[in-house]
């Protein structure tokens, strides 16, 4: 069997704002071209870790390694490498979709920029409102800019906090079966989210995480036993104290 | 409104921090005044009223500009911040209503952290001092009415530029002819343009005339409430949602700057200028001013033929002020949370900013100081009052980017950052000040001294540009 490279390696980080743990020694290794999904309740800690390993705010402690990166000391390195769809949808107001895809573009040194342009306008059906600005865009419109954005230099490596928010199911579908194509193609892929139906048919291995801390670190085709979902299993292990655990 | 006013500030610092602010105004202003006569030299009253009641007015401007802050709230996150203006979407409250709640919230606020402490401050150093304390009650209640006019003006003004930019336009181009008219024309006199100035001359400290200087104090609290009035009957419950097809413009920007280093976020950054309005608010808050100083100058000096110090070496220093605002609204004029998923450093769009800044700016101020020049017949002082534009303003804003990075309007409210920028700020404008009056009198030294002042800005602006990486390398966009 031939071992893969991690491409993320965390290492007991934590994460403290004043006396509030947002993240509790938590450790886990991603492997290169694994499709990795951390879920977890409202404020367990996923935003921070996603925010940590894409270098926009440090750890307390511990260690963490993106693509062989320390991603705070080499945050600028880190986001050339990657795409990054963060939790809210805030595309610049100012620049349309196309504008903003080539901002994002040049700013990645991506070449033949006006064909990826074209490619992702077609693709979220942006072509409609082009002269637009993203300020006027609706929600879902602002989350399609922001998936462009972070695929535009298709990155090996992406982190994708809720990506599917805001979609209709039309586009939660092409999204979702391009996140598979990418998991074919070899590509990394961090995702964060709620939608565990949809979550439960494209990622391979996760971590559940309640409070700061990993209540679950597994591949999920050995987590879900006896026909169980995805769904189930996180209300059974994070549910309790809210009187839905089955 | 006043509890989310309150905690969004308290948010930039921290509590002790926000609530000391009154204090250090208070103690600031004490001293101040306690050393007025040392510290203004050959500064007449007439000279200090101006700056105090056009410094005033133009504080009020500022703040009442809300009506297209308003606006803003509506259309977009104030970072992560949602604010009552968008309850009436929501709630069964009216427009108007909390239209009236955002002015008298404001009007509470700033008065309460600024011009309440200040005027405490000022009484302190009065009684500490020769002066007369019904004169500072007399000068504090002018200027309190001088504060809600210009807040009025300026409510009114941008509630026209949020309904009809064409009207917008034609209310600022008819004030800049009643200050052009004023200044050229000598026919009526500035208290026409600010009612509380007539108030002010016809009162302490200047020979008392009462029923005259009420009438002007009556009147310039009336005019406020009426612009208040009308403000609250034009403005209008609209979300530009949708708000038409723009063409390319950033491509264009980015062929136009392709030989400027990070010509990718100069780019940007000019296309955010030119369609978020800042430059018709730049004519608002930089261009207006300066047309109002130099006409107030020109009529002082030519008009009523009273030899006022200010010249166009004084004019060059106070330019740099002017700019802080703009580069203020400059950091403002949208989120900068998309850039932390993009290969860009804090440093690097700060630096983007002051590019922008000096390209926007460098080209309207130095025609100012021409032009002053020539109102003035000062050619003689032309070359000297360029130098002292450029350093001045170079070492401004350098000192405001370093000191307050991409939130600059946020720190000012916090007293640590806003004593640092006191310092900074408040020594260099004093020398300036003083020497450029002493070259009235053709001073050799007073020349000399301007030159080594500029000297040493130079050299400082030099520093704060290479702070600017230290002070904000580890920094994020969040």
């Amino acid at each position: 069997m031939i071992s893969r490279m991690p491409a993320i390696v965390v290492e007991g980080l934590a994460k403290r704002y004043g006396e509030f743990v947002a993240l509790d020694q938590v450790s886990f290794t991603v492997d290169e071209g694994a499709f990795f999904g951390c879920f977890g309740p409202n404020g367990a800690g996923k935003s921070t870790l996603l925010k940590i390993l894409t270098g926009q705010i440090p750890a307390t402690s511990g260690t963490a390694e993106v693509l062989g990166l320390d991603p705070t000391r080499n945050a600028m390195e880190v986001k050339r490498r990657i795409g990054i769809v963060p939790e809210v949808e805030s595309p610049p107001s100012y620049l349309t979709a196309s504008e903003f895809l080539r901002f994002a573009g040049t700013l990645h040194e991506v070449q033949s920029l006006d064909g990826r342009i074209e490619r992702w306008l077609t693709f979220f059906d942006l072509k409609g409102s082009e002269g637009t600005l993203c300020r006027d865009l609706s929600k879902g419109m602002r989350q399609k800019v922001m998936l462009a954005a972070a695929f535009i230099h298709e990155p090996k490596l992406l982190f994708l906090d809720e990506p599917f928010i805001n979609l209709d199911p039309i586009y939660q579908r092409k999204l979702r079966d391009y996140l598979l194509d990418l998991r074919e193609d070899g590509r990394t892929v961090f995702l964060c989210s709620h939608i565990l139906d949809v979550a439960q048919r494209i990622v391979q291995e996760m971590v559940i995480l309640d409070h700061g801390k990993i209540v679950l670190k597994d591949k999920v085709s050995n987590a879900l036993v006896g026909g169980e979902d995805l769904e189930t299993l996180f209300l059974r292990l994070v549910g309790g104290g809210n009187g839905l655990a089955p | 409104m006043l509890t989310e006013e309150y905690r969004m500030h308290v948010k930039y610092s921290s509590r002790q921090l926000f609530l000391s602010l009154p204090l250090y105004i208070f103690f600031f202003t004490a001293l101040f005044t306690f050393g007025l006569d040392i510290l203004t030299g050959d500064l007449r009253l007439w000279d200090l009223m101006l700056m105090a009641y056009g410094g005033i007015y133009i504080y009020g401007l500022s703040v009442g500009a809300f009506g297209v802050l308003g606006q803003t709230y509506l259309e977009r996150r104030y970072g992560k911040d949602n604010f009552l203006i968008s309850m009436p979407f929501l709630l069964p409250v009216s427009f108007r209503k909390v239209f009236l709640g955002m002015y008298l919230r404001d009007v509470v606020f700033y008065s309460g952290l600024m011009l309440l402490p200040a005027f405490g401050g000022v009484a302190l150093g009065a009684a500490l001092s020769s002066h007369s304390l019904l004169s500072v009650l007399v000068i504090f209640a002018g200027l309190l009415v001088t504060f809600l006019y210009g807040m009025s003006t300026s409510f009114l003004i941008s509630v026209l530029f949020a309904i009809d930019r064409r009207v917008f336009l034609a209310a600022v181009a008819a004030l800049i002819v009643l200050v052009a008219g004023y200044g050229l024309t000598g026919l009526y006199g500035m208290e026409i343009i600010i009612p509380s100035v007539g108030y002010q001359l016809n009162a302490l400290p200047f020979p008392a005339d009462w029923p005259l200087a009420m009438f002007y104090l009556v009147n310039c609290a009336a005019l406020s409430v009426v612009f208040l009035a009308l403000s609250l009957m034009l403005v209008r419950p609209t979300r530009s949602v949708l708000a038409g097809t723009h063409r390319e413009m950033f491509l264009q920007h980015l062929r136009v700057f392709s030989r400027f280093p990070s010509r990718t976020l100069l780019a940007k950054e000019f296309v955010d200028i030119r369609r978020s309005g800042l430059t018709v608010r730049m004519i608002f808050a930089y261009i207006v001013p300066l047309v109002f100083l130099s006409f107030t100058t020109y009529y002082v000096n030519h008009g009523l033929n009273i030899p006022v110090g200010f010249n166009a070496v004084f004019y060059g220093a106070m330019v740099g002020f002017f700019g802080v605002l703009l580069y203020s609204w400059m950091t403002n004029t949208d989120l900068n949370d998309y850039y932390e998923t993009l290969p860009v450093r804090v440093p690097q769009v700060i630096k983007v900013k002051l590019t922008a800044f000096f390209l926007l700016t460098t080209g309207v101020s130095t025609l100012f100081v021409i032009g002053i020049s020539f109102l003035n017949d000062e050619w003689q002082l032309l070359w000297l009052a360029l130098i002292v534009l450029y350093c001045t303003t170079a070492y401004m804003i350098l000192a405001t980017a370093y000191l307050t990075g991409l939130n600059t309007n946020s720190f000012f409210f916090n007293p640590t950052i806003l004593t640092k920028f006191t310092a900074i700020s408040l020594l260099p404008d004093l020398l300036l000040t003083i020497l450029s009056f002493s070259l009235q009198s053709g001073a050799w030294w007073a020349l000399a001294g301007i030159l080594g002042v500029c000297g040493v800005l130079l050299v400082l602006s030099l520093y704060f540009y290479r702070g600017i990486e230290r002070k904000w390398g580890g920094a994020s966009f969040l």
